[in-house]
């Protein structure tokens, strides 16, 4: 029960040319999926920089998915492919550091996809939910929280 | 004040007594970086041929960060919630001379004119046992501070080992007094002529320079070419300052915060880092390293003297230890007392 | 030794150079960077097993003279950092005059004498101890027997935890930091004229020295320099509480090895890790 009763909460950093358009029509063509994740848009993968997602898990993320565009499809024609070196390295870091890999996603979702789109993100929401909650981050935000009686 | 001897062993039982009425026992960590609130008596690192640790125990007085209170935004105004009281006793156990020194040197600044309730509780609740030095490197300048191995400035008792193994405890406060008599089953009453310490294979550092005559120069030479190239190497990092038991300058900064809730912390800083004096319009008038390193010896050993008679520091060395470039805070009193 | 002295009072008698970045003698055999301006200075510089610092830091540090070159005493290994300043656009070659000795290893414990249980851990897996990018060079190689490289070992020790066993090992260590920045003032890489932690709005780096600001700042630090850290161990060797920061670097180091085929800071002419990309770069993980 106890278990089951678990809502992850999910952040997903989307480019707003392709995933956040692909999002978008996901939900026009009444495509049915979980509303587990709060979309944050950007102009580009490129300018999804780590400490955003360093900073979603601070404030409680259980997991995050990263999503831009196809290879070739950049709106700035090279930021997904320099995105995603920097992927590749933060991913294989966190995995070093103890921060399992099952909590951060990265995905490609192109305007037209809203298939693809809850297909992936019911997937993320999906694998992060049994994972359960991400208390190993959370407890080592104690000391400048306020305490509770 | 009374004198006693306590053995290596009873020691351990005394620890572990402490430490089941609920106090913390601090003593330094065994891998020599820092002092650690211990949980079993078989942690303890009671060595004095050790170098001084890395880090001093200014820590468990004047944390590295603490909150001082909370704040939560509701439908009728802002709460104010208080930070965690600070309840907990605690036993220094093997502390330097020149590490217990500098409590009271702290305590003049936490008292000037606001009165520092975190770090005088912290203060209240400890009971310090120094451990009477046998170290001595070349960077260790105690005795030219009016301190030395067994300087008992800070401390409530102070251990001597003996050449039995065993120690000498002799009570310098009412605080260690009264902390003592609750253990009175472990020490075995003596006098001041039965102390026979280990001969130290250190020997007590040489006077390196007079206090009087550098204080005399740097109360006339703020301007002065000495400065010019003594910053050139120094990069800038905080080490010297976080390192050093005395020095005490903090930030504070309101963290986790957003809209509706946050804490504000106390956290240390340092004189050496480029923001330190950096003005909101962006001036900074201590612009470049010579003049944070001049900032940092002029404190140490002039203004903190003119405004509350005593030396900001107490010749630990751990600064010059510590530092990447090798810049060595008592070979520059020696130079300074050589003009 | 006397070469090196022979080749500064030429620089600087010259005017090639307008000061030289090198090591002096300290107490007992400990060197310290040192700044030679004149002739007379530069009798006072040496080289030796325990000229540790890596000088290409003041690279950014100190202000450039309005005149002549900078000449800069550079191991082999530090000599990337050199390299890797170039780059990245922060230093010209022609505005540095290298004088990079052949290298015999530097200790570890810069108090103790040297000897085979007193090598710098980045020494066991030289292969730059004959420099090759240099205006002068100096010394002679000796065989030095060195011992086990441990740190490689614990890399791979760490690799093999499980996930929550990584988590603790790194908790233990990263809550010792006292967010003193020495790590960042130590790197010759670390140059930005604003570092993300001195940022204030937004803070996206807690400034306090909790677990989370620690891992925050670690975390990000080492992101930074993750396939740009050329692996000289000064960051290591200041930090006053002892976090194996080489650890986490050099996993990465190898990470751009494997992935990339990239090493920091060996070519000038090479584009940077992350200022370049390739068609072909693996997206295995990428849904
Ligand atoms: S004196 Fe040394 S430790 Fe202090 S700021 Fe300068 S380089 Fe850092
Ligand atoms: S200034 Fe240096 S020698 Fe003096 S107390 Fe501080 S760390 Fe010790
Ligand atoms: S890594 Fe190589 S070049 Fe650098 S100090 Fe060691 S032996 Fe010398
Ligand atoms: S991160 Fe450390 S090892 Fe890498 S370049 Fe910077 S100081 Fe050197
Ligand atoms: S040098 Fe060490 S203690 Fe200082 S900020 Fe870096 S990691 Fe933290």
């Amino acid at each position: 029960m106890a278990e089951n009763s678990f809502e992850p909460k999910i952040t997903a950093f989307v480019c707003n040319w392709c995933t956040y358009t692909g999002a978008d029509l996901a939900g026009t063509s009444r495509l049915k999926q979980q509303t587990n994740a709060r979309l944050i848009r950007l102009p580009c993968t490129g300018r999804i920089d780590p400490v955003f997602i360093m900073k979603a898990f601070q404030n409680g993320a259980d997991g995050v998915l990263v999503s831009g565009c196809h290879p070739g499809d950049c709106h700035y024609n090279a930021g997904n492919f320099h995105a995603r070196r920097r992927w590749a390295m933060f991913k294989e870091m966190m995995d070093f550091l103890g921060i399992d890999n099952k909590r951060l996603h990265f995905s490609w979702v192109s305007a037209s996809e809203g298939k693809k789109w809850v297909d992936v993100i019911d997937g993320v929401i999906n694998t992060v939910r049994e994972q359960g909650p991400f208390t190993q981050y959370k407890d080592i935000n104690k000391e400048t929280e306020i305490p509770v009686k | 004040m009374k004198d006693y001897i306590i053995t290596a062993e009873n020691i351990q039982l005394l620890v572990n007594d402490v430490l089941k009425q609920g106090w913390d026992v601090v003593s330094e960590s065994k891998t020599g970086v820092n002092f650690n609130a211990i949980k079993d008596a078989s942690e303890l690192a009671i060595k004095s041929d050790s170098k001084p640790s890395k880090l001093s125990m200014k820590d468990f007085f004047f944390p590295k960060t603490e909150p001082l209170f909370f704040y939560r935004q509701s439908h009728d105004g802002v709460e104010l919630v208080d930070a965690s009281p600070i309840e907990k006793k605690t036993l220094f156990l093997g502390a330097k001379p020149c590490d217990a020194a500098a409590i009271p040197v702290l305590s003049k600044v936490f008292n000037w004119d606001y009165k520092d309730e975190f770090y005088n509780k912290r203060v209240e609740n400890s009971v310090v046992v120094s451990l009477k030095c046998n170290y001595s490197d070349d960077y260790c300048f105690c005795t030219s501070i009016g301190l030395s191995q067994k300087a008992e400035q800070g401390s409530d008792a102070m251990l001597t080992e003996q050449q039995d193994g065993s120690y000498f405890l002799h009570i310098v406060t009412e605080k260690g007094d009264e902390f003592f008599k609750m253990y009175s089953q472990y020490l075995k009453d003596t006098q001041a002529e039965n102390n026979k310490p280990v001969e130290s294979k250190y020997p007590e550092p040489a006077v390196k320079f007079d206090q009087g005559k550098v204080k005399g120069w740097l109360d006339a030479n703020f301007e002065h070419d000495f400065w010019n190239n003594l910053g050139d190497v120094c990069l800038g990092c905080g080490q010297c300052t976080f390192v050093c038991p005395t020095c005490h300058c903090f930030d504070i900064v309101d963290e986790n915060c957003n809209y509706h809730e946050g804490g504000r912390m106390k956290n240390w800083d340092s004189c050496q880092l480029c923001l330190f004096t950096k003005h909101a319009s962006g001036h900074n008038p201590r612009d470049g390293q010579t003049k944070r390193y001049r900032q940092r010896i002029q404190h140490k050993f002039k203004y903190y003297e003119d405004k509350f008679n005593e030396v900001l520091c107490t010749g630990c060395g751990r600064c010059t230890r510590g530092c990447g470039v090798g810049i060595d805070i008592g070979g520059i009193m020696e130079r300074i007392d050589k003009f | 030794m006397a070469e090196l002295k022979e080749i500064a009072k030429e620089l600087l008698t010259s005017g090639t150079v307008a000061y030289i970045i090198g090591y002096a003698s300290e107490k007992n055999d400990k060197t310290v960077p040192f700044i030679a301006r004149t002739v007379e200075d530069a009798e006072k510089l040496v080289f030796t097993h325990h000229s540790v610092n890596n000088l290409s830091v003041y690279l950014k540090r100190i202000k450039k003279p309005e005149s002549g070159k900078v000449g800069l005493v550079v191991k082999g290994c530090d000599l990337k950092a050199v390299v890797a300043l170039i780059q990245e656009s922060q230093s010209k070659r022609e505005d540095i005059y290298i004088i990079s000795p052949k290298c015999n290893t530097v200790v570890s414990d810069n108090t103790k004498p040297w000897n085979k249980d007193n090598i710098a851990s980045k020494c066991l897996s030289c292969e730059v101890r004959t420099p090759s990018l240099f205006d002068a060079t100096f010394g002679e190689i000796e065989t030095v027997e060195l011992p086990s490289d441990e740190q490689i070992e614990l890399i791979k020790k760490v690799e093999a935890m499980s996930t929550s066993e990584k988590w603790e090992f790194w908790k233990n260590e990263f809550e010792k930091c006292v967010k003193c920045y020495a790590c960042r003032q130590a790197c010759p890489l670390c140059y930005c004229d604003q570092c993300i932690v001195d940022k204030a709005s937004p803070r996206w780096i807690d400034s306090s020295a909790t677990v989370q600001g620690n891992f925050a700042w670690n975390m990000i630090r080492a992101f930074h320099l993750s396939g740009r850290c050329i692996g000289c161990e000064e960051c290591n060797r200041v930090c006053p509480v002892d976090i194996p920061l080489s650890l986490l670097n050099r996993k990465m180091s190898m990470f751009a090895v494997s992935e990339y085929d990239y090493k920091a800071g060996t070519s000038i002419e090479e584009p940077t890790l992350v200022g370049t990309y390739k068609l072909t770069d693996n997206e295995d993980f990428i849904k």
